[in-house]
C-alpha cells in the first residue's frame, strides 16, 4: 500500500516535473539551436545549466551558454541570441555569475557592469554600472557586490568597496570600504564577509572583512590567511573561504622564474570572528552545493612544483574531507580545471576547462569521475549555475 | 649604366628592377652603393618612383606587396607591423639602406615611424636576399623589408636643393617637413630634414552585430562611437651624408632622432559610461647614427663595412584614468645597441664570386620594472656564401651561423646563456628563354626569443630556444611584352613553410601564472600571384598592378586541441590588391583596392571567431606643376573612400573615410 501511495506520488511528481519541463520549452529560448551534447540527459529537477565564460581580456567576448537539460543541447551565447539589440552584448570579462530569485546575476569585471536577466529566458532586465566588480552574494532586500575601486596594479595601495544594490530598484543605495582588492562575498547570519586579497600589493591582504548588514558598516576583521579569493556559505551561519596560498619567486641555476608555494593555497571555514583551516584541502576552483558539501579542484603537489590535481568534498556538518585522485579517471581530460559545479539532485559534477589559445570546454562527470559529456563553450569557461 | 639608373630615380618613372644584365654588366661599387637592393638574385617586389609617390604612407604602401599581411592597430599613432608568409612579424628584418633596424625588446619595428619622403624604393624580399658585399645580418632574417634612400640630384649646376612639404588632413592632421640638399666641395652631397607631425587622430567608427534567426528575422545594433585618446605628436630629424659621384669609396653616414608622444586608445570593448575606455600614454625617443663604406681593392676584391649605434627609450603610462590627480603607473624600458659589419668579396674568374662576411652587435636593455634582469645581448654572425652566375643561371649557397650570448641579473648574481644557430640557404634563379625566368629557394632561419620573451619579470622564459623557420619557395616571372610602350609581366610565387618552436605565452600549472614556451608549430602553403600591365603612347601612361595571395596557415601545435589544423589568427586564406594609374601631362591618378578574406581570431575557426573580410578603396591625385622654375607638386589622398568599417586587430577598428593633401615645393 504504501509502496503503491509511492508510486502514485511519484508518477503525479514527475507529471508536474513534466508540467514545468513543458512551460520551459515555452520560453522564448526554447528555439535556441545548439548542439546536441548530452543525449538522454536528465537534470533532474533543473532545466538549464548556465556557463559564464569570462572571455579573453579587453575582448569584449564574455558569453553565457546553457545547457538544456529536456533535450541535452548545449546552447553557445544565448545572452547575444536573446537580446541582440544590446550594443557590445555582455561585454568584457564576466567575473561572476549568481542565481537569485528567478533572476541571473553577471558581473562584468572589465565593463564595469552588473547585469541582471531572467533566468527563464536569459533576457535583459537591467545593468547597474559598479566600478571594477568582482563577486556577488544576496540578502533578502540587496545584493553586495565586491570592487577593486579603481586601484591599480603597480600603482598606489589602494582599499577596495562593496556596493549595495537594491533588489527592488537595482540602483545602488550604498558603499562600504574593505580591505585591498576584495574576491568573494558570502552572507550569513545576518553578516557579509568579504575576502580581501591584496592581489595588488607587495605584501597580499589576510583578512576577511565582516560587515554588518543592518548597519552596512565593517563591524569586524577575521585574520584568515594570506590572498583570499572564493567565498561561499554554508546556509549554516558559516562560511567557507579560499586562499591562494603565498609564493615566493626565485630564480634557478638557469634563471628561470620559480613559483613555489610558502603557504600552501587551502580551504577556511569562519564562525563569527574565528577562522579554522579545512585540512588538506588546496582549492583552485570551489563551489558550494546545495546538497550540503563543498566541492573543490585543487593541487596538492603545488609546494614541491608538482601538478596532479585532486576533486575534494567537505561536508559543511562536520568538516570531514574526502578527496580523490583526478589522474586515473575521466576527469584526467580536463586540461584546465578553472570552475565546478555539482548537481545536488544527481551529483554530477561539471567542470569547466580553460583553454588559453581557444574556445574552452565543459565536461560533465558522474559522482565517480566517469564522462557523461562534453560541449565545446567560449573563451575561458569559468562560472556555472544550475536552475 | 650607373647614370640612367639614376635617372630613372629622376625622372621618377619605373625603375629598372635588378635584372641580371646589371649585376654581369655593370657589377661596381657605385651601382651597389645607389642601392643595395643592387644586382640580388631574387627579384624582389618593389614599390618604386610613382607608385611610391601616390601612397599615403609606408605602411600603406607595404601592404599592396602580395604575400604580406599588415598588423594595424588603427589611426595615425597605432603600431603598424608587416608579417610576411605568416611567420610573425618577428621574422621580417626591416633594413635601412641595407642596415636593421633593431629592437632586442621585442622585435616589433612600427612602419608607422618611417617617412616615404626621401626614399628610393621599398622593396620585400620574402626569402633569401643575394647580393654582392652583403653584410651576414642580411642573410639572418626570414624575410626582409628594404627601405632604399635616394641619392640627392643636382641639376642645372645647382648646389642646393630644398623641399617643403606641408601636410593636412583627417583626423586634425598637420605635418610640415622640410629637406635641404647642399652639394659639398668635393662632391659629397649632404641631406638635412625635418618632418614634425600632430594629430588628435580620432574618428568615427560603427561597432554593429546582426543576427540572422531561424525564422528569418534579423536583429542586432549598429552603434556610432568616437574613438579617442588617439592622438599623437611626433618629430623625425636626419642629416645624412652621401659620398661623391666619383672616388674610389661608397659611403654614407646617416643620423636620424625620432621622438613621440600618444595616447594609446586599446581595444574596443563595452564600459560603464562614466569611466573611459583607456588613457595610457606611450612615449618613444629613438636615435641612430648608422654609415657604411664599400671599396673596390683592384680587380678582385672589394670590401664594405657598416656600423650603427642606437638607443631608443619607451615609456607607458598604465591606468592613468583610474587615478585623477595621482601618479599612475609607468614603466620605463632603455634600449642601446652597437653593430659592426665587415664584409669581403672577390671575384673568382668570370662567374664566381665568393662573400664573406662577420657582424657583432650589442644590445643592453634597461627598464624600473621590479626584480628586472638588465639583460646584455652579445651577437655574432659570421657568413660565407658563393653566388654563382654563368649565361642565364645564377645561383647562391650561403652558410650563416649565428651565436648568441646574453647575460642577465639572476637573484644577486649576473649569470650569462648561450644559444645559436645555423642557417643555411640555397637560391637560384635561370631564365631558360628571353622572357621567363624560374626563380627559387631554399632556407632555414632562427629567430632569437626577444628580451620581453626571455626575462620580463615573472613571465619570461630563459631556457627558451629559438623560433625555427624552413621555407621553400619556387616562383616563376614571365615578361609577355617587354616594350616600354607596352608591358606586362606575370609572376607566381610557391611556398611551403614550416615554423616550429613558435614561441607562445601559455599558463603554467598555476593558472595565474603565464610564462613562455616554445610551443607554437605551423605550417604555411602558400601562392603568390602578380600581375603587372603598362602601357604608355605619347604622354599618355597606364598601368594596372594586380596582386593575389593564398595562405593556407595552419595550426599544428596541439592534436588535441579544437586549435588543431585551424587556420592561424589573422591570416587570410585569400587577400589581394590592385592598384591602376594614369599619366598625363604632370597628372597622375590612382586608385588601389585592397581585399582581405576573412579571418579568425584564434585558430578554432568557430563562426563566433570569425572576422569579417573587408575591401577599402583609395584614390590619389597628384598634379606636377613648374612656376618660375620651382617645382609644385600637389597631391590629394582619399583614403577608404567606400566608407567600410573594417578591423585589421580584433577590437581596434580601423577610420573610415578620411583624406590627406600634400603640398610640396622644390627649389
Amino acid at each position: 500500500m504504501n509502496r503503491f501511495a509511492l508510486l502514485v506520488f511519484s508518477v503525479a511528481a514527475l507529471a508536474v516535473a513534466a508540467g514545468c519541463q513543458k512551460d520551459e520549452t515555452t520560453s522564448r529560448d526554447a528555439d535556441l539551436a545548439g548542439v546536441n551534447v548530452a543525449v538522454g540527459e536528465k537534470g533532474g529537477s533543473f532545466s538549464k545549466l548556465f556557463v559564464l565564460n569570462e572571455g579573453n581580456f579587453q575582448k569584449n567576448n564574455s558569453t553565457l551558454d546553457f545547457l538544456r537539460f529536456s533535450d541535452g543541447n548545449y546552447v553557445s551565447d544565448a545572452f547575444g541570441s536573446m537580446n541582440p539589440a544590446v550594443v557590445q552584448g555582455l561585454g568584457d570579462t564576466g567575473n561572476d555569475l549568481a542565481l537569485n530569485d528567478g533572476k541571473l546575476w553577471l558581473v562584468m569585471n572589465g565593463s564595469g557592469y552588473v547585469h541582471v536577466l531572467d533566468a527563464k529566458d536569459e533576457t535583459l532586465v537591467a545593468s547597474v554600472a559598479v566600478p571594477d566588480p568582482r563577486f556577488i552574494a544576496f540578502d533578502s532586500g540587496h545584493a553586495y557586490v565586491s570592487s577593486y575601486a579603481g586601484a591599480i596594479y603597480g600603482g598606489e595601495e589602494k582599499k577596495g568597496k562593496v556596493f549595495r544594490i537594491d533588489l527592488k530598484t537595482y540602483k545602488i543605495d550604498g558603499e562600504v570600504e574593505v580591505g585591498c582588492q576584495p574576491e568573494g562575498v558570502a552572507v550569513s547570519g545576518g553578516k557579509l564577509y568579504v575576502a580581501n586579497s591584496g592581489g595588488y600589493n607587495y605584501i597580499h591582504e589576510d583578512t576577511v572583512s565582516v560587515i554588518d548588514l543592518s548597519s552596512f558598516k565593517v563591524s569586524g576583521s577575521v585574520t584568515t590567511a594570506s590572498n583570499l579569493h572564493f567565498m561561499a556559505s554554508d546556509g549554516r551561519g558559516a562560511v567557507y573561504v579560499s586562499s591562494y596560498g603565498e609564493s615566493t619567486w626565485s630564480q634557478d641555476d638557469a634563471g628561470n622564474w620559480i613559483q613555489s608555494m610558502s603557504e600552501p593555497m587551502g580551504l577556511y571555514s569562519i564562525d563569527g570572528l574565528s577562522s579554522s583551516q579545512v585540512k588538506g584541502v588546496h582549492v583552485s576552483c570551489m563551489t558550494m552545493c546545495s546538497d550540503g558539501y563543498v566541492y573543490a579542484i585543487g593541487n596538492a603537489d603545488e609546494l614541491t612544483g608538482g601538478y596532479s590535481n585532486m576533486l575534494y568534498k567537505v561536508s559543511v556538518k562536520d568538516g570531514s574531507v574526502t578527496s580523490k585522485a583526478i589522474s586515473g579517471t575521466d576527469a584526467a581530460q580536463v586540461g584546465n580545471p578553472y570552475g565546478i559545479c555539482v548537481n545536488p539532485d544527481n551529483g554530477d559534477i561539471y567542470i569547466t576547462d580553460a583553454d588559453y589559445t581557444g574556445p574552452g570546454k565543459v565536461w560533465c562527470f558522474t559522482k565517480d569521475l566517469k564522462k557523461k559529456w562534453v560541449a565545446v563553450a567560449g573563451m575561458l569557461p569559468a562560472h556555472m549555475v544550475i536552475y | 649604366m650607373f647614370p640612367s639608373f639614376l635617372a630613372a630615380f629622376l625622372l621618377f618613372i619605373q625603375a629598372p628592377e635588378c635584372h641580371p644584365e646589371h649585376s654581369e654588366g655593370s657589377d661596381t661599387l657605385k651601382a651597389a652603393m645607389v642601392s643595395s637592393i643592387y644586382g640580388c638574385i631574387i627579384v624582389p617586389q618593389r614599390i618604386t618612383s610613382g607608385e611610391l609617390k601616390s601612397a599615403s604612407g609606408l605602411s600603406e604602401a607595404v601592404r599592396r606587396f602580395a604575400g604580406v599581411q599588415l598588423r594595424d592597430y588603427g589611426g595615425v599613432g597605432g603600431l603598424k607591423t608587416v608579417n610576411v608568409r605568416s611567420l610573425g612579424s618577428e621574422h621580417t628584418g626591416v633594413f635601412i639602406d641595407g642596415i636593421q633596424v633593431d629592437n632586442a625588446q621585442n622585435m616589433q619595428v612600427d612602419l608607422g615611424r618611417f617617412s616615404l619622403q626621401g626614399l628610393s624604393s621599398v622593396s620585400l624580399f620574402s626569402g633569401q636576399k643575394v647580393a654582392p658585399l652583403q653584410s651576414a645580418k642580411e642573410y639572418s632574417s626570414a624575410s626582409s623589408l628594404y627601405l632604399e634612400s635616394a641619392d640627392p640630384v643636382f641639376k642645372d649646376g645647382k648646389r642646393d636643393n630644398f623641399f617643403l612639404r606641408a601636410t593636412g588632413g583627417s583626423f586634425k592632421t598637420g605635418s610640415p617637413s622640410v629637406v635641404w640638399e647642399h652639394l659639398l666641395r668635393g662632391g659629397s652631397k649632404l641631406r638635412l630634414s625635418a618632418e614634425a607631425l600632430s594629430s588628435d587622430g580620432r574618428y568615427r567608427f560603427h561597432v554593429k552585430d546582426f543576427r540572422q534567426y531561424p525564422d528569418g528575422t534579423l536583429a542586432g545594433y549598429d552603434t556610432t562611437m568616437i574613438r579617442s585618446n588617439s592622438d599623437i605628436t611626433s618629430s623625425r630629424v636626419e642629416a645624412m651624408l652621401f659620398s661623391p659621384a666619383s672616388g674610389v669609396a661608397s659611403w654614407n653616414i646617416h643620423a636620424y632622432f625620432y621622438g613621440s608622444g600618444r595616447g594609446l586608445p586599446g581595444p574596443v570593448y563595452k564600459k560603464a559610461g562614466e569611466y573611459p575606455l583607456s588613457e595610457d600614454r606611450q612615449t618613444d625617443r629613438d636615435a641612430f647614427l648608422q654609415g657604411k663604406y664599400y671599396r673596390d681593392l683592384g680587380d678582385v676584391w672589394s670590401v664594405a663595412g657598416r656600423a650603427k649605434l642606437s638607443f631608443s627609450h619607451l615609456e607607458y603610462t598604465d591606468y592613468p584614468e583610474l587615478v585623477p590627480g595621482g601618479t599612475p603607473a609607468s614603466y620605463n624600458y632603455r634600449n642601446h645597441s652597437a653593430y659592426l659589419s665587415a664584409t669581403a668579396m672577390a671575384r673568382i674568374g668570370s662567374s664566381l664570386k665568393v662573400n664573406l662576411a662577420q657582424d657583432c652587435q650589442y644590445d643592453y636593455l634597461d627598464s624600473d620594472l621590479r626584480a628586472f634582469a638588465y639583460p646584455g645581448r652579445f651577437s655574432s654572425w659570421s657568413c660565407a656564401s658563393v653566388i654563382f652566375g654563368k649565361d642565364s643561371f645564377e645561383a647562391s649557397a650561403s652558410a650563416l651561423y649565428l651565436g648568441v650570448r646574453d647575460s642577465f641579473i639572476s637573484g644577486n648574481d649576473r649569470s650569462s646563456a648561450s644559444r645559436s644557430a645555423f642557417m643555411p640557404s640555397l637560391v637560384f634563379r635561370w631564365k631558360p628563354a628571353e622572357r621567363f625566368t624560374l626563380n627559387g629557394f631554399a632556407k632555414r632561419s632562427f629567430r632569437m626569443p626577444t628580451f620581453n620573451d626571455l626575462y620580463y619579470t615573472t613571465v619570461g622564459t630563459k631556457t627558451l630556444d629559438p623560433e625555427d623557420a624552413i621555407q621553400l619557395d619556387l616562383g616563376a616571372v614571365w615578361n609577355l611584352w617587354s616594350e616600354p610602350s607596352n608591358h606586362l609581366t606575370l609572376k607566381v610565387e610557391t611556398y611551403w613553410n614550416q615554423l616550429k618552436n613558435k614561441i607562445i605565452a601559455v599558463p603554467t600549472s598555476n593558472q595565474f601564472r603565464w610564462s613562455m614556451y616554445n610551443l607554437g608549430r605551423v605550417e604555411v602553403l602558400g601562392v603568390d600571384l602578380t600581375a603587372e600591365y603598362s602601357r604608355k603612347s605619347g604622354t599618355v601612361e597606364f598601368g594596372l598592378v594586380g596582386r593575389y595571395t593564398f595562405q593556407r596557415s595552419r595550426d599544428k601545435s596541439d592534436k588535441e586541441a579544437l586549435t588543431w589544423n585551424g587556420q592561424i589568427p589573422y591570416i587570410p586564406l585569400h587577400s589581394g590588391s590592385v592598384n591602376l594609374y594614369g599619366e598625363h601631362g604632370g597628372w597622375r591618378l590612382d586608385i588601389t583596392a585592397f581585399m582581405t578574406g576573412e579571418r579568425f581570431t584564434t585558430s578554432a575557426n568557430l563562426p563566433a571567431y570569425r572576422i569579417a573580410p573587408w575591401t577599402t578603396l583609395d584614390a590619389a591625385l597628384s598634379k606636377n606643376l613648374t612656376i618660375a622654375r620651382n617645382g609644385l607638386t600637389l597631391k590629394l589622398c582619399l583614403n577608404n573612400l567606400l566608407d567600410q568599417q573594417y578591423e585589421i586587430v580584433d577590437n581596434y577598428p580601423m577610420p573610415g573615410f578620411n583624406f590627406l593633401l600634400v603640398a610640396t615645393l622644390s627649389f
